[in-house]
């Protein structure tokens, strides 16, 4: 398949998922939001080495995952994107920094081996984060609670219309890119002949689909602001939900959880 | 209801895409549109509904079209466009149908309460919190007559509203347009649905109006349709065998 | 280049979200004070969906068997305007980070900064207007003149705005005190790869705004009536902006030829330039990271000599991270494992 119809079924997916029923689809965006960014700047806040405080920090996500029924295998294949710029970051860290911080048995393991395994972590973690809130929350309550922190309207309806007409511009991208590999067979991707009439005759449509558009919003009354679907004030299960995530997640930073539980082990 | 007298339109000096368009159409009257491509029925449409500019003199309901009173004008016409989805840009079907509504000034709940009697109307809740770009061709045709419907207008103008849809699609949506009471306008290439579903055909050419009759006369005149690019509706052609 | 979450600091990524946010404030407040904007809006939805989908495209680059594709930011501001494309380049990146997990909320900032910013206003004022607007190629005719303008500010603008986008990405992982990787180093990696992969963008933004010029002129922004117009900008000033361009494009052209200050062997930069030109663009369809990036750290393994003494080290055990810590660290892995599993079998349970 080609790649913009991988997309294409991506996108679809994540909506399909957003739209499912439970207990984190119901807490109020706005929370959701909140929390998740959060979570990721706690996340990313642990220091370098600090591989067993972070690595409690993945109870979160999984929960969230579980409870809301959420495959965690497709989080993992958003990962392909962002793991490798991480490592390839990250795959310097065991050369560079050879110090050995800890032993494993008889093995020692440097700084440079732990930072390494710490910044992965905190990739997949961020990503898992991130993943499970849209899971969760279809874009237009994310593009309500943005509204309702205070982003610009004009800023918000962008991002409504854009993401609306993305599936259709992907659409005809792949119709055009169809009909161009059933003529050009054993091709990569576009020819340098064509590269500049490929996006520009999709260019130039969208540009008069962009008039028609307007028109469409003119003839209905429009004149400049959106008015959104109005979000459900905060309810005190939302409040419940908010503070005991924070509080979740401020006892995994600011106490040493996972030595305890070693201590305790052993 | 719906007057044009000497109308003028041209997107330069050397190409006159309106040349001196005289009608009426009355209040409860179905006007079919047809013309071959390039003809100016789309023009036309646009002209009256203020999106593009005209000399001469355009009037609704007494309400001259003119900039100022375009908000009015609006009001009383419904436009469903060729393409739905340039005309659903929300991100799911109530959205949609409300933005109109909201934008007019209703609040969200009676607005949402049109929508529910608009979609009962329609058969078509089940749409009701479908994403827009995860439905069907022809779903998408119905919502988007079905947003222009919650508006009330008086008038609803429609261009090709039969293009690219299924037989069972295109018939649904004949047996909507049959069941409308406003005043209506057909833009379209499709003669059998005309057929069906007007009284009275304008045919257009070069810009301006060639023929206006009942829906017989025009449409069963095989000589006059052929001189502008068309052919006999399929169900005349075929009865005359 | 998307920055992913992990490698910002939490400081540095707040700091990267106050500048870009300061700037689409701005952008809309511009913006909304012009007549028109109500019809910007579809425009720019449009426009930005486009450049999404349009991102997927490949294209085969001639010579090579690679393929590249665009990221967009000069294509949107040629097209919108500065202010205009900075704000659909952040819807993009936006909708890119909550749907396909591209970058990550948190470096959303960075992201933005990186390639908006950058893209949008730098490109716009620094390249676009001047050479849109100087005498340059004024022997031709108007209209070739115009057309050599287009492709010369396109290419250059590319160029100039992913090696300052590239900048910041290694200065910001700096300062996030993530990498061990000293400044030079990650500096000589990542400009040169830049600079070939802004140049295929700048090749292909020229293309496609040429095309646009041939058929609808009007679309393109600053474009000089030629000759009966005043020209705003003088030669002296496009001299000069030719002069940064050519030393910060120099810059990283001569990071490419120079020895690497750590001594880093070559093939390493090979393994950065696997991960990047995924987020970038080069060869993306062949690219699977377990194949060749692990494939390429494995063999990094067995010819890097500095490899073997951090394994088994002898040195004195290093202070501060406990015995406890790690048994802790299992018993979390082993918990959370626990959970997914259980809670799988479970749903198994229930569907049966």
């Amino acid at each position: 398949m080609k790649r913009i119809d991988h997309a294409i079924v991506e996108f679809k997916e994540m909506d399909e998922m957003a739209k499912r029923d439970s207990l984190v689809h119901s807490v109020n965006p706005v929370v959701k939001l909140i929390i998740t960014i959060a979570y990721i700047f706690v996340t990313v806040s642990f220091g370098k080495y600090d591989l067993s405080g972070l690595i409690i920090m993945c109870l979160y996500p999984i929960a969230l995952f579980e409870i809301s029924d959420t495959s965690i295998g497709a989080c993992f294949y958003k990962l392909r994107i962002v793991i490798p710029l991480v490592c390839a970051v990250g795959i310097f860290n065991p050369f560079l920094d050879k110090e050995t911080l800890l032993y494993v048995g008889n093995v020692a393991v440097s700084g440079g081996v732990v930072s390494m395994f710490t910044l992965m972590l905190k990739g997949v973690f961020c990503i898992m984060a991130s993943f499970v809130l849209v899971a969760t929350t279809s874009f237009d309550e994310i593009c309500a609670a943005l509204r309702r922190l205070h982003i610009p309207g004009f800023f918000v309806t962008l991002l409504l219309l854009t993401y609306r007409y993305i599936s259709v511009m992907m659409e005809e991208v792949s119709v055009m890119t169809d009909a161009y590999m059933l003529r050009a067979p054993g091709q990569k991707g576009v020819h340098f002949s064509a590269w500049g009439s490929f996006l520009g005759q999709l260019l130039l449509r969208s540009m008069d689909r962009a008039e028609e558009l307007y028109s469409s919003m003119r003839l209905r009354g429009f004149n400049g602001e959106f008015i959104y679907a109005s979000l459900d004030p905060l309810k005190g299960r939302d409040y419940a939900f908010l503070f005991a995530s924070l509080g979740i997640i401020a006892l995994f930073r600011f106490t040493e959880l996972t030595a305890i539980i070693g201590q305790l082990v052993m | 209801m719906i007057e044009f007298n000497n109308v003028y339109f041209s997107y330069d000096k050397e190409h006159t895409v309106l040349d001196g368009i005289s009608f009426k159409i009355e209040k409860g009257e179905s006007v079919g549109l047809i013309g071959a491509n390039g003809a100016g029925k789309s023009s036309m449409l646009k002209v009256l509904l203020g999106l593009l500019p005209h000399d001469g003199e355009i009037s609704v309901n007494g309400i001259k079209v003119c900039k100022q009173n375009l908000a009015e004008v609006r009001r009383v016409l419904g436009f469903v466009l060729q393409n739905s989805d340039n005309q659903m840009f929300m991100p799911t079907v109530l959205d949609d149908m409300m933005f109109g509504l909201c934008n007019y000034g209703m609040s969200k709940k009676d607005a949402e309460a049109r929508v529910d009697e608009v979609l009962e109307q329609l058969d078509l809740v089940s749409l009701k919190n479908k994403y827009n770009h995860k439905i069907s061709g022809g779903e998408k045709r119905m919502a988007a007559i079905a947003t222009v419907l919650a508006m009330q207008p008086e008038v609803i103008i429609m261009d090709e509203p039969s293009v690219s849809l299924d037989p069972y699609n295109r018939r649904a949506v004949i047996n909507v347009i049959n069941r409308l009471e406003q005043t209506k306008i057909i833009a379209s290439h499709d003669l059998d649905m005309i057929m069906e579903t007007c009284t009275k055909v304008m045919l257009l050419s070069g810009g301006r109006i060639v023929a206006v009759g009942t829906t017989d006369e025009i449409l069963r005149n095989k000589k006059l349709l052929e001189e502008n690019r068309m052919e006999l509706p399929f169900g005349i052609a075929a009865a005359d065998r | 280049m998307h920055m992913a979450d992990a490698l910002l600091a939490p400081a540095v990524a707040a700091t990267m979200y106050v500048a870009s946010g300061a700037t689409a404030a701005v952008s809309v407040h511009k913006l909304r004070k012009e007549d028109d904007e109500a019809k910007k809006l579809p425009v720019m939805a449009v426009t930005a969906a486009l450049v999404f989908a349009g991102q997927m495209i490949n294209y085969t680059i001639p010579g090579t068997g690679s393929s590249g594709h665009i990221c967009g930011g000069m294509l949107l501001s040629a097209l919108l305007g500065p202010q205009a494309g900075f704000l659909s380049m952040t819807v993009i990146l936006t909708i890119q980070c909550l749907f396909f997990g591209d970058g990550g909320l948190l470096a959303l900032g960075a992201n933005i900064w990186n390639m908006a910013f950058y893209g949008c206003f730098v490109g716009y004022f620094l390249i676009w207007k001047p050479i849109m607007h100087s005498k340059l190629f004024g022997k031709l005719s108007t209209k070739a003149a115009q057309r050599s303008r287009i492709i010369l500010a396109s290419i250059l603008g590319c160029v100039l705005t992913l090696q300052l986008g590239a900048f910041s990405v290694v200065c910001e992982t700096n300062l996030s005190g993530i990498t061990d990787l000293p400044f030079g180093a990650f500096v000589a990696i990542m400009q040169p790869i830049h600079l070939l992969i802004g140049l295929v963008e700048g090749l292909i933004t020229a293309a496609v705004l040429t095309f646009v010029f041939e058929s609808r002129p009007e679309l393109i922004k600053e474009l000089d009536g030629g000759s009966e117009l005043v020209n705003r900008h003088s030669t002296k000033t496009v001299v000069a902006i030719l002069a940064v361009a050519v030393i910060i494009i120099g810059g990283g052209l001569s990071l490419f030829a120079s020895e690497n200050p750590d001594g880093l062997e070559w093939s390493l930069f090979g393994n950065g330039d696997a991960g990047y030109s995924d987020n970038m663009g080069l060869d993306e369809d062949d690219y699977g990271i377990s194949s060749t990036a692990a494939e390429k750290a494995g063999k990094l393994q067995d010819s890097t000599s500095i490899l073997p003494d951090y394994a088994f080290a002898d040195s004195d055990s290093a202070a501060g991270t406990s015995v406890s810590g790690l048994v802790g660290s299992a018993v979390v892995a082993a918990v959370a494992i626990g959970v997914c599993v259980l809670c799988g079998a479970l749903k198994k349970k229930k569907k049966c």
